[in-house]
């Protein structure tokens, strides 16, 4: 540990070569530039498209430890105390939900918590990263990614898209291998899942929205209509890019056709007026901030655009899915907002930034290699509980672990980890009908109704009344009877207490809250009434609903 | 702590007290400061019922026919209580009331698909405009006029529709939707006795303050903030506004038996609760093909509805604080098309009709006119953000005001370029 510091520089230098140098190039001028320009200065802020270096990849352990020593030296600068180390129990929980998307059982928290292997915290990273559960909870977050929500789209099948994804998460496939296949994806969507993206996004301003905010971590919506006012993003730029959609032809669902949807590429260009925006240019199909793209118009144009994106030096690519990653686990980008990332917007740790994205480019974009990276560094280990030092100092210095709101899919999953039988409350909430153009499944309608406005922060808790008067008071909550399946009636008090502990909070109660709720139970009139009412109120905490 | 102190207090304020530790301290001067405000809201500001029509109502066969016209349609002009004005022969009940109302002919709004459309008509902004999630005109009034001190949330929607919510605002703002306003608000009733949900309650805040206090964050704060109100809301006397069911039979059945009499009954009681915002939807005006058997029968409900609501709300002494808007996506194709059996209109937002009544305006007037196709708006052309800051100047909301986004990013509350209907207010 000692010696740490002292190395920190050449392990930088290991995951990034001369980087070093040239980002000290590259941030040295135009400080100034980083303000917001007002229109009358005219002065926009030049965003570089620095290519990433090819480097050999370094081992996990050490990239982690790159990550604490980028964090560390700011922390230092700042001098501020870093919060200590998670509890087991923490930790555990918070793996859980990041690595998986759920709180783990209360069977699960006991192994965890009487393991006494030293190195039971690598082990939890490398067992959830292999559990099918991991591709579940990705899919989870990349279709809501890909498939916006709007009213467009009611009539679109999600699950072929959910389910392929699932299916490359887990085996690991690399994210440039699942980019390309979901930017040149053809064929009916019943033989090829990867099309929904498409078809979800069936329009030529649409597809350049999402892949620039999505692939390349940048908003170039402003530049459709104008020349971005802060950035120098042209609108050239922006219809540089839509021209690689301009073959694509989508059969959406719904019409009389009822064969499967359908995504292709034509020869001839999609020039029809009204599947374009009045703003529509048509020029040359350019790299976005790299050059005109060379294009037989024979050819698909897909293709071209996809291999460009997904190149291991590609400006963009790595760094916008390293800093989506960094969002996931830390609530917060390296570079906030997360897809707003130009010059004038730096990132809070730019060497990291730097170190991460070449690293991932360097494995072959291996999301779990990234992942594990990330969950066995001191900083992801934090306990998110702050002390005297860095209460008051800004999130994203990371010297206290963020606390994060469930996602609505999370918020489910562990729902019914503890209301025990998902299947049970599943068939339950799934006699309600669904109204029109509404989800199927418990688990679809829960997340439509909790669903957070886009854009909204991890790092903020925005559920409204009617969620909440859902969570307090619909039928699923009946935790009287739910008691009963979770406690035999013959568990003496203590164990009740703590197995409802175990459950909900994933860790043991403290001495002061064993007699208090011991003290409650005795008040009830009977135990089980008693036990009922501890587990709704365990279930309604900011403790069992915020990742912490 | 109090909650309803928490309700009128900025989140952010809010977050300082919390962090300063001033949970539990007296609420009795914040409570004048808040009684201040609001009686001052009171006095200023109106609140507003919008009725919204999805899909997007013919504006030829409802407010602005036009008999000699190519595709002048089935329905005949009848004349209203205002002379010179007429309307459709299907709001006979409306009619009578066209002396508080005024008919804004000269909407011309742009976008011609219907989740745009009405994202545009209910925000201003179009969607997807400079990267944000804007706030609708409910969640504006929410925040500019809502009454801080109310249990119950300042914005209702009812009958499901999309009202696309607070946006940026954050979930302060954000709508309670009624589905069904003959049922009320989801899970309202705890599914325990009151001591046994008050011993729950107590637990949880002992739990809560516990937990804040070695896990201090913006995220807890806000979760123990919206239980508390969710709490409030649940014991609060104005929630029992939900329930429709003590109504007297005679007056439901003046509002029509369907959704949306029952959401404009529900709408009054809200608003005489003190709710600022409720939008009642009306959907099916998408009469792509049997235009005028639909819109006859919407016709109907609209009219028993909303000039119930209107007689209703003036015998109660609200109507002059309560603007009334009736709006759709657009209007709909002068001519009629050629589809099937029996032929309808398409999309149209180039020239359409919208509708104001109450909330102090000059009534009596038709503001603006389109050509003798009902094609092209010829006088006075009112695009959506004419429209948006003459519905907030009417609700006494200054529409050029800027907002922070959470960014810190400043946005105003109606784009500039603005040129509100001068006429209307009175």
């Amino acid at each position: 540990m000692l010696n740490r510091k002292s190395i920190a520089s050449k392990l930088l230098a290991l995951a990034l070569g001369f980087a070093i140098i040239e980002i000290a190039d590259a941030a040295t001028p135009e400080t100034k530039d980083t303000k917001p320009q007002t229109n009358q200065e005219k002065k926009l802020v030049k965003t570089s498209a620095k290519p990433i270096a090819l480097k050999p990849l370094i081992e996990s352990k050490v990239l982690s430890a790159i990550i604490d020593d980028e964090i560390s030296k700011k922390i230092k600068e700042e001098k501020v105390t870093p919060s200590a180390k998670s509890t087991d129990a923490e930790f555990q929980r918070r793996a859980y939900l990041d690595i998986i998307g759920r709180i783990p059982t209360s069977s699960e928290t006991t192994s965890f918590l009487e393991n006494t292997t030293p190195d039971k915290r690598v082990k939890l990273v490398d067992d959830l990263l292999a559990d099918d559960e991991f591709g579940k909870h990705m899919a989870d977050i990349w279709q809501s990614l890909l498939l916006p929500r709007i009213s467009d789209n009611r009539r679109v099948q999600t699950e072929p898209l959910t389910l392929w994804l699932e299916k490359h998460f887990n085996v690991n496939t690399g994210w440039d291998q699942i980019t390309k296949e979901l930017l040149t994806s053809t064929g009916p969507q019943d033989e090829n899942g990867s099309i929904t993206y498409f078809i979800s996004n069936a329009s030529v301003d649409k597809m350049t929205d999402s892949v620039s905010k999505l692939f390349l971590g940048v908003q170039l919506q402003c530049a459709q209509c104008h020349n971005h006012p802060f950035v120098d993003w042209k609108q050239n730029d922006y219809w540089g890019l839509a021209a690689f959609f301009m073959k694509v032809q989508a059969k959406p669902p719904g019409g009389k056709d009822t064969s499967s949807p359908t995504v292709t590429e034509g020869k001839g260009l999609n020039k029809n007026k009204k599947t374009l925006p009045e703003a529509a240019k048509f020029v040359p199909a350019t790299f976005l901030a790299s050059g005109e793209a060379t294009l037989n118009t024979a050819e698909p144009y897909r293709p071209v655009l996809a291999n460009w994106l997904t190149s291991k030096t590609n400006p963009f690519f790595s760094k916008a899915m390293v800093n989506r990653v960094w969002a996931q686990y830390f609530g917060k980008g390296l570079v906030d907002p997360i897809d707003d990332m130009h010059d004038g917007n730096p990132a809070t740790h730019p060497e990291l930034l730097e170190a991460l994205a070449t690293q991932f480019s360097a494995s072959n974009f291996d999301l779990k290699f990234l992942i594990r990276s990330i969950c066995n560094s001191e900083t992801y280990q934090r306990s998110s509980k702050p002390n005297a030092s860095n209460k008051e100092t800004d999130i994203a210095l990371l010297a206290r672990m963020p606390i994060k709101n469930m996602t609505p899919e999370q918020l489910f999953d562990s729902l019914t980890t503890v209301l025990g039988a998902a299947s049970n409350a599943d068939k339950k909430l799934g006699k309600v009908k669904a109204a029109k153009n509404q989800p199927k499944g418990a688990r679809a309608q829960f997340v439509t109704f909790f669903l957070p406005e886009e854009g909204t922060s991890a790092l903020s808790y925005e559920t409204g009344i009617p969620q909440i008067l859902r969570l307090m008071n619909s039928p699923q909550m009946n935790t009287t009877i739910i008691i009963q399946r979770l406690v035999d009636k013959n568990t003496d008090t203590k164990t009740a207490i703590e197995k409802v502990y175990l459950s909900v909070l994933n860790r043991m109660p403290t001495d002061e809250e064993s007699s208090r709720m011991t003290n409650f139970l005795s008040q009830a009139t009977d135990k089980n009434k008693g036990l009922g009412d501890m587990l709704w109120v365990l279930l309604n905490t900011s403790e069992f609903t915020l990742n912490h | 702590m109090n909650n309803e102190l928490i309700g009128g207090l900025h989140r952010r304020d809010f977050m300082k007290l919390g962090a300063m530790g001033v949970g539990g301290v007296s609420a009795s001067g914040w409570m004048n400061v808040l009684a201040g405000h609001a009686a001052e809201t009171q006095a200023k500001h109106k609140s507003c019922i919008l009725l919204y029509m999805s899909g997007g109502p013919s504006h030829k066969d409802t407010f602005d026919l036009k008999p000699d016209s190519d595709g002048a349609g089935e329905f005949k002009p009848i004349a209203t209580n205002v002379s010179g004005i007429q309307i459709s022969e299907h709001f006979p009940k409306f009619s009578k009331w066209m002396h508080k109302s005024a008919l804004l002919r000269g909407m011309s709004t742009g976008e011609g698909a219907h989740a745009r459309a009405s994202y545009f008509l209910h925000t201003g902004y179009k969607e997807g405009q400079g990267g944000l999630t804007y706030p609708s005109l409910g969640a504006i009034a929410s925040m500019e006029t809502g009454n801080p001190l109310l249990p119950i949330p300042n914005f209702v929607t009812i009958n499901g529709g999309r009202s696309y919510g607070s946006g940026y605002l954050g979930s302060k703002h954000q709508p309670l939707n009624i589905a069904d306003a003959s049922k009320g608000v989801a899970n309202l009733g705890a599914l325990v006795g009151d001591n046994q949900f008050n011993s729950r309650v107590s637990l949880l805040n002992e739990m809560e303050k516990a937990f804040l206090k070695d896990y201090s964050s913006e995220a807890g704060v806000a979760h123990q903030t919206t239980y508390q109100r969710a709490v409030t809301m649940m014991k609060s006397a104005q929630a029992k506004a939900f329930d429709i069911s003590g109504e007297p039979s005679n007056l439901r059945s003046e509002y029509g038996s369907g959704k949306f009499g029952e959401g404009c009954l529900l709408a009054r009681r809200l608003i005489e609760t003190g709710v600022r915002f409720v939008e009642v939807n009306l959907g099916g005006w998408d009469t792509h093909e049997n235009n005028f058997e639909r819109v006859k029968s919407l016709s109907a409900q609209v009219d028993a509805g909303m000039s119930t609501l209107i007689s209703d709300l003036n015998q109660r002494g609200l109507l002059d604080s309560t603007l009334i808007v009736w709006m759709g996506d657009f209007g709909r194709t002068p001519k009629i098309n050629q589809r099937g059996t029996k032929p309808g209109r398409d999309h149209y937002p180039k020239a359409w009709t919208s509708v104001m009544v109450g909330g102090g305006i000059k009534g009596g007037q038709v503001i603006g006119k389109t050509d003798k196709q009902g094609a092209t708006v010829e006088e006075r052309p009112i695009n959506t953000i004419d429209f948006m800051s003459t519905a907030c100047s009417v609700l006494g909301i200054d529409y050029t005001k800027q907002v922070q986004t959470p960014i810190g990013r400043p946005i105003r509350i109606v784009e500039k370029g603005a040129n509100p209907i001068k006429e209307l207010l009175a």
